[in-house]
């Protein structure tokens, strides 16, 4: 008999190190993470206009019915038109005229070869913005070259542009990323902020703690203090963990809402997959973080066009 | 009818002509097959999805085969590695592959390892019990009751009479009789739960998932899994789960319909001769 115990005894320690290894927080995502509260949102918020704006409008607007806004957006509408008379301005710029806002944002969205796509984005984020009452501008920023796609540094000549242009807010923003919750309000908090923390194809987890890609708001200052984002990184992977470290390198903590609030819907392309695997192309340091970014920014502007839904910026790097 | 009665042995004898012919290799070659054979066809399904398709039709249709003969030609220990390899590979395929997509969080994989101990704890116990009736227990072969009565028969395999109730499973290599039969039923159960939630975490990582309701996932859109391959082998070995899960259901239905009611006739009995005292 004692020889079955020694075997249960050894059983047990096998299957328990099993557990423990495999339940590890390294290896498994997160369901939940500490976020901001609903009720605590308005007072986090940067608020801000561009100087170039004024409303005519009286009243200001209200943003409490809008963070506690409970409804969830049809991913279908990026099939459909926009509204008549939605009063979209010349390069994608709109304001409420019922009310004066409170933010002022500029939505930069590096893109290339997927005009399809890009349709149903300028669709839905003008539809959904329409619920938000903020003024906004939407930038696209276009490689136009054949070099590898480079995210980050058509990320960086938005960014300019829109800081060009006045803007208080950045809101850096994949064009395959769709928000579902009118509640995610486009403005930016006073901490950075790592919106699109519960993507559907991410089964709606954070992968880890300190991913910091896909949608990002953060105020023009801190995104010119911390030099921008890197402009080595050719082909995808990598620039935003590099951001993060620019961030933590310059003690700025970033902050998301919660979950149910952040959810995005990530439209399937087939030819590449985002993969969430940590990858390490380019090591962060401070030296670099100094010489590469928005001071080090070259780059051949071909043309900048005002769309009526955009303004397209095209580039070669 | 030649096909019928040909044996695993003989289709390996067939390919591999030497060393087959000592008996102790046999044996272990009949063991091993399995643990060659699974991930080979799981990787040949992950070409496309024709193959993915052609793949698990045969592999069903293999299993309906292994059904179809009779009971004493099965008798070989590669069903009972078939199982295992089945079980090791679905469970390797989930902790190094799928938790590497970083999309399963701590809670769903605690559960999902919960309900596998649980699974192997019930299967374990259904083989031990079935060892030691084999060894001691009180329905032991022939000398112990010479005289077969109506609703028994001798189980071929095991050597041991058995109830005409319970059978042998060669998918266990072992009888289910009375002792060991509700650790048979329970483990099926369990073995249904987790191969449920594993396929469902396994496929909502690889493919786009909606939200079913509250919180419950499920896939929707798996039309970019054969763009790279660890996502492939993935939806594969779920694919390969769906299968056992369909067969697992099937058990349990046949258990719900058959053994059940004759399972509990005995004690329903009890009852009502005590409602008649």
């Amino acid at each position: 008999m004692r020889y079955a115990y020694k075997k249960k005894i050894i059983y047990c320690v096998v299957i328990v190190i099993t557990l423990i290894i495999l339940l590890h927080p390294d290896m498994n995502a997160r369901q939940s993470y500490e976020y901001i509260e609903k009720d605590d949102i308005i007072h986090s918020l940067h608020e801000a206009t561009n100087d170039n704006f004024t409303s005519t409008a009286i009243l200001d607007c209200d943003y409490y019915d809008i963070i506690h806004d409970e409804t969830t957006l049809s991913i279908s509408l990026v099939d459909g038109d926009l509204v008549e008379g939605h009063r979209i301005k010349e390069g994608g710029e709109y304001a409420p005229s019922y009310c004066k806002p409170k933010y002022s944002t500029a939505i930069i969205v590096p893109y290339r070869d997927r005009a399809e796509q890009l349709r149903g984005f300028l669709v839905y984020m003008h539809t959904y913005f329409h619920r938000q009452h903020i003024h906004y501008r939407i930038y696209v920023v276009e490689q136009v070259d054949s070099r590898p796609f480079n995210r980050a540094k058509l990320m960086n000549i938005g960014a300019v542009a829109a800081m060009k242009a006045g803007y208080p807010c950045l809101i850096l923003h994949d064009v395959d990323l769709l928000p579902l919750r009118p509640a995610n309000l486009y403005a930016c908090t006073e901490r950075p902020r790592h919106m699109s923390s519960s993507i559907n194809k991410f089964r709606f987890v954070l992968p880890y703690l300190n991913l910091f890609g896909g949608v990002i708001a953060i105020v023009s200052k801190q995104f010119k203090a911390i030099n921008g984002m890197s402009n080595e990184f050719y082909g995808m992977g990598g620039e935003d963990d590099d951001l993060f470290s620019r961030l933590q390198a310059n003690n700025l903590k970033l902050c998301r809402f919660q979950p149910e609030t952040s959810r995005y819907h990530l439209v399937s392309t087939k030819a590449e997959r985002k993969t969430n695997q940590r990858k390490k192309v380019l090591s962060f340091t401070k030296e670099r973080m100094a010489a590469d970014g928005l001071s080090s920014l070259k780059y051949t502007e071909v043309a900048t066009v005002l769309h009526p839904l955009f303004t397209h910026i095209m580039v070669d790097l | 009818m030649v096909s019928t009665t040909l044996t695993i042995q003989d289709v390996i004898q067939m390919i591999i002509p030497f060393g087959a012919n000592r008996s102790a290799k046999k044996v272990d070659v009949d063991a091993i097959l399995p643990y060659l054979i699974l991930p080979g066809l799981l990787l040949i399904a992950a070409i496309s999805r024709p193959v993915t398709i052609i793949v698990m039709v045969v592999i069903g249709m293999c299993a309906l085969y292994v059904h179809s003969r009779p009971l004493q030609k099965n008798r070989s220990s590669f069903f009972f590695s078939w199982t295992m390899s089945s079980g090791i590979y679905m469970f390797m395929m989930f902790e190094l592959f799928v938790t590497c997509f970083y999309e399963v969080t701590q809670l769903e994989n605690f559960v999902f390892l919960l309900l596998l101990v649980c699974t192997c704890y019930f299967f374990y116990k259904m083989k031990s019990v079935a060892d030691f009736e084999l060894a001691t227990g009180s329905s032991k072969g022939k000398e112990y009751s010479p005289v077969l009565t109506s609703d028994s028969h001798y189980c071929q395999i095991c050597q041991l009479e058995v109830n005409e109730r319970f059978f042998h499973s060669i998918w266990w290599d072992c009888c289910v009789l009375r002792p060991n039969y509700i650790y048979f039923l329970v483990g099926h159960i369990f073995a249904f739960a987790t191969l449920f939630y594993g396929t469902n975490l396994g496929l909502t990582t690889v493919c786009q998932p909606y939200i079913f309701y509250g919180d419950i996932l499920m896939p929707r859109d798996c039309d970019d899994v054969y763009y790279d391959f660890v996502s492939t082998i993935c939806f594969v070995t779920c694919v390969y789960g769906l299968g056992y899960l369909l067969v697992i259901a099937i058990v349990l239905i046949q258990q719900l319909l058959v053994y059940i009611p004759k399972y509990s006739e005995p004690q329903w009995k009890k009852l009502v001769n005590v409602l008649n005292v």
